[in-house]
């Protein structure tokens, strides 16, 4: 090592220096603390929209949507440059979209930045109570009384993509606000294997397990079920929801906020236990971290007699150049099944799905768009060409049509389950609760913890999460 | 024995001052030792074979079980998805490529300019504090990025920095000068100081003999640290997938990484991208290949 | 330091050249002025992104604040830190983060070093072997952890289906709790051994070859040489390396989000995603500096040790 000392010490930075970065940092770090004292105020509830669309800019307009990667985000974009532009030729429409593991990170760190390159942020029906408690999201409660024919919903789909606090399962409360309108539909369809198990679906969840069970052993290196096990996004939780509701238990009590006890309780055991005991030994080896796209391969390659997914998700397994089951969509269709779920002591199925909502942070011009599209989108004769372009609509009379229940094999599937859908809590600590909900699933599917242990600590850990209010020490441990 | 440790060590072959019975035993053992690392280097390589040939299956053969090694049908859509868009025109992943690229680039040039000259100064001038302000400077480079990133958020949000290039660009760049200046001072510290001082006799300023004598000298040296700061620029995925969002910002590895979670996994495009991702680095490590030891100990270790 | 010495024998030299001499006071008075120039820019970069921030994070951490929810933040003290420091969450992470640590350096140096054994004692194509072991680790962890999870997948993966081919069973990669971490660790060796390796050749490689005549000629025993010539020079280099790759292991994040995000159930959360999941999942943007503060403590015990052992190696 060489340093050549003729110069002899020199302080870099000097003195002078140091002080001046010194006192720099001083002033950012007040101007930072005086900054998230500033926009901490103004964030007590959510912004209401104006109940006219105001007047429209005639100017060159982008409408930016943001939604995780799938093929209904594409459809979407598509759908709306196409029909959109025929009424407003100086918009156009962009759907961004995120990978699925990071899409409530990508929508809520931008809310967190108070300014979003979004203009309508399509929630999860669940995240919607964050979003309204941190005010990200216009009040369209007097817009939509304005504007939208609500006569034409079942009152549940509208209660569920947009109403906040989160309303009963299969009613809506009319006097409780909106933030948002539906947008896509969705829910789990059964997919079984036609030329396996025979034209007729099982009927309850123990006959579904039985004829599962037969098919695997009839049928060596197919496995009986495939369904979402993964610890990512809402997979594994929402799998245990789903047969908990079937089983007749509950997630928890909305009025007191009780989840220790309830989601633990004699029929949330039946239903862990069915789960990690009775459908577990008939999936496919290795299947614990599987989640939508894994499941469509694995009925694709022929690998399951009888698989769950979501309806907006399934479209891809009739597509010849993806499966080994038939070289036209005719032939696939043979072998392939789409059926409501079957029910045991109740018919619950889960409720997917998402609605569209107004980012605070859009310009106004942008917000007015918004409003307007969302009046455009909701008109019966749009929502039935939504269908036809491959998306699930909601108004009542776009489900009954045949532009919809002609598109696809499952759409049937999901007119059917409207009425009997539950959704997962809409708080603003979702985020929190669907994470210990899917690890501790997820643990259970994969012999990591005991299904009575992961149920407990499921609902000891969601029960400390919606006690502590978030304002000590430690939260979010 | 002793025949194949002195050949490992001595440059020419065919030195022989061991007894034959020996020389025997060394060559079994060379031989068996050659077959190690054979089966080694297979091991090691498998990996990226196998994602080159999935990039150039059909989807059908890609899920084929048991796995299809050499009878498939050689396809090049994957590669032409990675670039062309379903509907025609440019697909995100190639915009995300050309992110990378600028964002690569700039915040390694950025870097550059900041640390080759402090590196200089450190190396040349007794500085007050030296070992711990170097010693600072190599601890922000082993700050863990996921806690960085909270603080580097809010710091974001109120300037705007949020899904923006430039964001992006400043924390590679304060990434990047740490290891510039660690690196370069290892290459600053090799030119003797008497280069300038002869050149100071002659009257030039101390500046003017730093970029008329040495900097030209420091030049490879440069080249092979800017490369190494382009690669972990190129590579980085934690800071890119929490600090943008859009299509129009976001670089290469969370847009490759968002391939998968949508409905189906194309593994044939995941390896595709993968391989035109791949490559740019592989080249230029191949190019700094000289220097790579102490490319990766941050210019720690070089011999 | 004698800073004037050189100095004054300048005089002579610049007299003579053709250019006026600048006084030695001034020189010495732009030199000073050139350090700062040249290196305040880049001290100021790394104030303004690293310390500052950290300096925030350090604030934040007493504090219950949350950057969503929005509400003053108010002085909380210590709780964040006794909270983590008691929270068995916390520790069930530590005790991954340290066998992840521990196993994938442990598994990279034993392996690293052995390659670099090998191949020191080749003659010949020493260098394109040395091209070729060193190509995973210029991947990024992005490119590295989808294609493992591909390769690894149970059901369609190439591992498995070569087991199958021996008549092995389908082993659960990534879905036990044994196996998933130890994938992890594999990944990890796949992709860094290389840099053992080539830190372990350089040192090996310098190992002066007079020693191993010496001992051939005392018809030492090659694990005797070894033992007493070849380790203890190799050593100390790959101490650096070692904790090197001990700092970077510490830090994983991209892996494990991608190949497992973490599971089954938490079982392969590191404290990197843990700190991940407060900080994003939860917006406990307190607690998270809180967490984040005590990460970057580690770090910097584990840098100043790495710089203890480097000035040593370089004092030797």
């Amino acid at each position: 090592m060489r340093y050549p000392r003729r110069i002899g010490r020199l302080s870099v930075p000097s003195r002078k220096a140091q002080l001046a970065a010194a006192a720099m940092l001083v002033a950012t770090t007040m101007a930072a603390c005086g900054g998230g004292g500033e926009d901490d105020g103004a964030t007590s509830s959510a912004p209401k929209a104006p109940a006219t669309i105001p007047e429209l800019t005639k100017d060159p307009l982008t409408l930016s949507f943001i939604w995780f990667d799938w093929p209904p985000a594409h459809a979407l974009e598509d759908f709306a440059n196409a029909e959109y532009t025929k009424e407003r030729s100086n918009v156009t429409i962009k759907v961004k979209t995120v990978p699925n593991a990071n899409w409530h990170d990508a929508m809520f760190t931008q809310f967190a930045a108070r300014k979003t390159d979004f203009d309508i942020p399509i929630l999860d029906s669940q995240h919607i109570g964050e979003a309204v408690t941190n005010g990200n999201i216009l009040d369209i409660t007097d817009f939509v009384k304005k504007n939208i024919d609500v006569k034409a919903y079942n009152p549940y789909l509208l209660a569920a993509y947009g109403q906040y606090p989160q309303a009963e399962t299969g009613k809506r409360d009319e006097n409780a606000s909106l933030y948002g309108l539906p947008l896509l539909g969705d829910t789990w369809t059964m997919i079984y294997r036609k030329d396996l198990i025979g034209d007729k679906p099982p009927q309850t969840w123990d006959e579904m397990i039985s004829v599962a069970e037969k098919c695997q052993a009839d049928n060596p290196g197919v496995s009986g079920l495939a369904f979402h096990q993964a610890n990512g996004s809402d997979a594994a939780a929402v799998t245990y929801n789903t047969v908990n509701g079937v089983y007749g238990g509950n997630l928890w009590d909305a009025k007191s906020r009780k989840i220790d006890g309830v989601v633990n309780d004699a029929a949330g055991q039946e239903a862990m236990d069915v789960l990690v005991n009775k459908m577990k030994p008939l999936t496919a080896k290795g299947s614990g971290n599987w989640f939508i796209d894994e499941v469509n391969a694995a009925v694709a390659q022929g690998k399951a007699c009888i698989a769950f997914n979501w309806i907006a998700a399934s479209g891809g397994l009739l597509d010849p150049k993806q499966s080994t089951l038939g070289t036209t969509r005719e032939q696939i269709l043979d072998k392939l099944g789409f059926a409501p779920l079957p029910s045991q002591k109740t018919n619950l199925v889960p409720l997917g799905g998402m609605g569209m909502h107004i980012s605070a942070y859009s310009p106004q011009a942008n917000q007015a768009e918004a409003l307007n599209f969302m009046k455009w989108f909701e008109q019966a004769d749009i929502q039935k060409k939504w269908a036809a372009a491959g998306g699930v609509p909601a108004r009542t009379d776009a489900l009954e049509s045949p532009e919809f229940l002609n598109a696809g094999p499952f759409n049937k599937v999901y007119a059917d389950s409207v009425s009997r859908m539950r959704d997962m809590w809409n708080v603003p600590e979702y985020a929190r609760l669907i994470d210990i909900e899917n690890t501790n699933v997820n643990a259970a599917l994969n012999g990591a913890k005991k299904p009575k242990d992961a149920l407990d600590d499921i609902a000891k850990e969601q029960q400390a999460v919606l006690d502590s209010g978030n304002r000590k020490g430690g939260g979010g441990l | 024995m002793a025949v194949s440790v002195d050949e490992a060590v001595s440059a020419g072959p065919g030195r022989d001052h061991t007894p034959s019975r020996r020389r025997r035993g060394g060559r079994g053992r060379s031989v068996l030792e050659v077959a190690l690392l054979t089966v080694l280097a297979v091991v090691m390589l498998f990996p990226v074979l196998w994602m080159i040939e999935t990039s150039i299956k059909e989807n059908r053969d890609v899920y084929a079980i048991p796995a299809k090694f050499f009878d498939f049908k050689v396809t090049l859509d994957h590669f032409k998805d990675v670039f062309a868009g379903s509907g025609g025109g440019r697909s995100a992943l190639s915009v995300s490529f050309l992110n990378s690229v600028v964002v690569a680039g700039v915040s390694t040039a950025l870097a550059t300019v900041l640390g080759v000259p402090a590196a200089w100064a450190y190396s040349r001038f007794s500085v007050k504090a030296k070992k711990d302000q170097l010693f600072f400077i190599l601890s922000t480079r082993f700050m863990p990025p996921v806690v960085v990133v909270i603080p580097i958020f809010l710091m974001y949000r109120q300037l705007g920095l949020i899904d923006n290039k430039l964001g992006l660009i400043l924390i590679y760049t304060a990434f990047n000068v740490p290891f510039t200046i660690w690196m370069m001072k290892g290459f600053v510290d090799e030119v003797p100081a008497e280069y300038e001082d002869a050149a100071m006799l002659d009257g030039y300023t101390r500046l003017q003999a730093f970029w008329k004598f040495t900097l030209p000298l420091l030049l490879p040296g440069i080249a092979a640290t800017a490369v190494f700061a382009l690669i972990f620029s190129w590579n980085e995925f934690v800071f890119a997938i929490f600090l943008t969002s859009s299509d129009s910002v976001r670089t290469a590895p969370p847009a490759i990484a968002g391939l998968i979670g949508g409905t189906t996994i194309d593994w044939g495009l995941v390896a595709a991208a993968s391989v035109v991702f791949a490559l740019p680095v592989l080249v230029f490590a191949y190019l700094v290949r000289k220097h790579l030891v102490a490319g990766v100990t941050l210019g720690a270790v070089r011999r | 330091m004698s800073e004037s010495a050189p100095l004054t024998i300048d005089q002579p030299g610049q007299v003579a050249s053709a250019t006026p001499p600048a006084p030695g006071r001034s020189r010495r008075l732009s030199d000073r002025w050139l350090a700062g120039a040249f290196i305040s820019p880049a001290l100021l970069l790394l104030l303004a992104m690293s310390v500052f921030p950290l300096l925030w994070a350090l604030y934040l951490s007493f504090t219950d604040y949350s950057a969503t929810r929005g509400g003053p933040a108010h002085f909380v003290w210590f709780e964040n830190y006794t909270a983590i420091l008691t929270s068995a969450q916390v520790h069930l992470r530590a005790l991954t983060t340290l066998i992840y640590v521990v196993g994938a350096v442990a598994l990279q140096t034993t392996l690293g070093f052995s390659i670099a054994y090998l191949i020191s004692r080749r003659t010949h194509g020493r260098g394109v072997l040395t091209t070729l072991f060193l190509v995973p680790m210029m991947l990024s962890p992005v490119v590295v952890g989808l294609f493992w999870r591909f390769m690894l997948d149970a059901q369609f993966g190439v591992i498995n289906s070569m087991l199958g081919s021996l008549g092995l069973g389908q082993v659960e990669w990534l879905t036990r709790q044994g196996t998933a971490l130890l994938s992890l660790i594999v990944v990890d060796t796949w992709q860094w051994t290389p840099f053992i390796m080539l830190i372990a050749l350089a040192g090996l490689t310098a190992v002066p070859k007079y020693l191993y005549e010496a001992a051939s000629i005392d018809r030492a025993s090659e694990w005797f040489r070894f033992r007493t010539i070849t380790l203890p020079l190799v050593w100390p280099l790959l101490l650096i390396a070692v904790l090197f790759r001990a700092i970077e292991a510490f830090r994983l994040f991209d892996l494990v989000y991608i190949l497992t995000s973490g599971g089954p159930g938490v079982s392969t959360e590191t404290l990197s995603f843990h700190v991940y999941k407060v900080a994003f999942l939860g917006f406990n943007t307190g607690t998270a500096s809180a967490y984040g503060i005590l990460m970057v403590l580690i770090v910097l015990v584990l840098t100043q040790l790495y710089l203890r052992y480097l000035n040593k190696l370089k004092e030797d």
